[in-house]
Formats: structure tokens, sequence, C-alpha cells
């Protein structure tokens, strides 16, 4: 898989990633998921790891709903409680997989619309990261003692607006490097 | 509101791609003669808002997750098919860097979400605009968060009755529309709440920056 090409990995992920919703068999699906992490290599753990919390809160929730029911009426489905669990894992496992193995905005070329959009969107994305950190650094180091709400409020009105003229001076960096390049020549 | 892969059946998510592809087809014509150095920097920026508020997300006992969309606000500054193209981006990139949603259920969420909530905005707007314009700005972007908590409630609500075993065990989501359209929408209720305040916010940020007339 090392030596495909990006989009080519994407073309093999979108193939098999609805194989489990037409896999009614927890076995098969474990099996599927042990496939899988036989082949992730040295990186499965992490991914697992990444997966497992990714599912943790919505898969938890539907489980114990299904769980409470099941006392209710006298009968727990645990065949039910295994395939929806182990369907959900494999099929946000692959989706790790596929990500950890490829640049997606290298899968997404050839799509240039796709890909520019994806390009603003993920840049603005870090930016807006990189911005939130920053203020939340220079708040904290401004405070003593804990701040108070109405001070947190304040801080996270002032810091909204500074976010978004920033942010905005940024990307319109970005699009004017763009224009510069020829991104929006026909 | 996301629903997450592995809870939709086949016979939901196919026919909703078929669907979806051809409503990315029709907002993507003639989208690049439209983007220009102004628009790019103001449509990455809200983009990345919506990324961002999508991020925030609480798990809903329905099985999906309540969470502001940011998606009437797109809609009011850049119409419906720019709205639905950029939420669509937004889910893609939630599901492949977070896991939240998925690539099988991008779909019923662009759908649900990205573009029945951008028409629900518009028409909203349209019809309250002329009373007053901040109560249409709240009102736009409530309704529209309702309008997609409804259509997600639905698609997640009739999977038991569409696909499970002969002897009835559902095969995918296992709850029924009588959990499901509570479960989504009084918590989307409130979320809906914040997001109009939050959306009314931003219009008048944009106002203020004269990116509307």
């Amino acid at each position: 898989m090392d030596r495909m090409k990006p989009r080519h990995v994407l073309y093999l992920y979108l193939a098999v990633l609805p194989a489990p919703t037409f896999v009614h068999d927890p076995a098969l699906l474990a099996l599927g998921l042990l496939i899988a992490l036989a082949l992730a290599g040295a990186e499965r753990w992490r991914i697992l790891k990444r997966s497992l919390l990714a599912i943790l809160a919505f898969n938890l929730s539907v489980s114990l709903g299904v769980v409470l029911v099941g006392l209710w009426q006298g009968r727990i489905d645990t065949g039910w409680l295994l395939l929806a669990n182990l369907r959900v894992l494999l099929m946000v496992y692959l989706g790790f997989w596929f990500v950890a193995r490829v640049n997606l905005l290298a899968a997404l070329q050839g799509w240039p619309t796709a890909t520019l959009v994806a390009t603003l969107a993920l840049g603005q994305a870090r930016a807006f990261e990189r911005l939130i950190r920053d203020f939340r650094h220079a708040f904290a180091s401004r405070s003593i003692v804990k701040p108070r709400l109405l001070d947190r409020r304040r801080h996270a009105g002032a810091q909204a607006v500074a976010l978004l003229d920033k942010a905005q001076a940024q990307s319109t960096e970005v699009a004017l490097a763009m224009r510069s390049r020829g991104s929006f020549d026909a | 509101m996301h629903i997450p892969d592995g809870f939709l059946s086949p016979q939901t998510y196919l026919p909703a791609a078929a669907l979806a592809v051809g409503a990315w087809a029709w907002a993507g014509r003639h989208l690049r003669s439209r983007l220009d150095e102004t628009l790019i920097p103001r449509l990455a920026l809200l983009t990345a808002l919506a990324y961002g508020l999508g991020l925030v997300m609480l798990p809903l006992p329905g099985g999906t997750s309540g969470h502001a969309l940011g998606v009437a606000l797109l809609t009011l500054l850049f119409g419906l098919r720019l709205a639905f193209l950029a939420y669509s981006g937004v889910l893609l990139l939630q599901a492949l860097l977070f896991g939240a949603g998925g690539l099988t259920a991008l779909p019923v969420n662009a759908l649900a979400m990205g573009l029945a909530g951008s028409a629900t905005a518009i028409l909203t707007f349209k019809l309250l605009r002329p009373l007053n314009e901040s109560i249409a700005v709240l009102a736009t972007a409530w309704v529209s968060v309702m309008v997609s908590g409804v259509l997600v409630a639905l698609a997640l609500g009739i999977q038991p009755l569409i696909a499970h075993q002969p002897d009835g065990t559902p095969l995918f989501f296992p709850f029924g529309l009588a959990i499901t359209l509570p479960a989504v929408l009084l918590p989307h209720a409130l979320i809906g709440i914040g997001e109009a305040a939050l959306t009314l916010l931003v219009w008048r940020y944009a106002k203020s920056r004269k990116w509307i007339a």
C-alpha cells in the first residue's frame, strides 16, 4: 500500500468502507478488524486507540440505551451490541488508517474545487487553533488569580472579534497569494 | 447532530448518496467563477468557524450528537449553494480527521444539515426579514437547526423499520422515531437558541465590516 498513489488509496478506501454495512455477523466483522490491524503495521495500536476514543461517547450512549431497554424487557441483546460496536469500530478504524497513510490534500488532487475548499478550510481551522491557543496562554499569563466569570466573558468577547479579524486578514493573504499564482484564472 | 458511520443501512445511505452527488454537482456549477479573492477569505473564515462549532459536541442518548451547526450563518452570507458545499466540506473533514460522522453517513448528514438546513434558512429569512432583521436572523438559525434535527432523527428512527432480521432485531440503529425525535429535537431546541445568538453576533460583525448590504 505504501507504493500506491494517494488517489488510488482513496479509491480503495471508498470501495472497502461500505463492506461492513453488508455484513451482519459479528465474527466476520471481528475478522475484518483483525485483518485491518495486521495490515496497518506499526501504527495499528495508535490508530485503534484513536478510533476507540472517537466512538466511545456515541457508542456508549447507544449501547447503554440498548442495555437499559433490554433490562426493562428482561432480555439484553448482546448480539446487536457486538455487531453494532464492531461495525462502527471497524469503519472508524478504516477512516483513521486512511488518514494516517495518505495526505488528504494529495488524495484530492485532480478535483481542483475540492482541493481548493479543503486547503482553505484546513488552513483556516489550523490558524484558528493557533490563535485560540495564543489567546489562552496570553490570558492565563495575565491572570494571577483564578479569573471571575465576568473576566472570562469579557476576554471571550474580545477574543472572538480579534479572532475573526485576524483570521480574515490571514485568509485574505492566502487568497491574494493564490491569485498571484493563477489559482483563479479560468 | 452528526450520524456516525455504521448506524445507517445501505438502503438509506445509497439512495442518499445518489441524491447528494446530484446536489453537489448542481451546487458546484460555475463555482470557480464565483470565488474570488474577496469571497474566498470570508468563506474560509466562516467555514472554519462552522468546523469548530461542529466539533464541540455532546453525545445524545438517541445515538447522535448535540452541537451548533453554523449552516444558517453560511447561508445568510453566501447563499444556498455555497453554504451547502462549504458545510459538506466541513462534514468531510470532521469525519476523516476526528471520526465525527463518517463517509457512508456523509450524504445523509450533508443533505439534512447542509442542504435542508440551508434551504430552510433562506425561506425563513426571506419570510421574516421584512418584519425585523435581527429577529429574522435569530429565527432563521433556530428553525434551520430544528429542521435539520427532524431529518436526522427521521433517518435514524426509520432504521429499525427498514433494516432488521426476520425476528425483528434491528441490524443498524436500534431505536425508533418515538425515541429519536425527542432525543434529537429537545436538546437542539436549546442548542438552537445558542446558535441563534451566535449567528446574530457574526451577522452584525459581517455587517459592520460591510460584507453584506
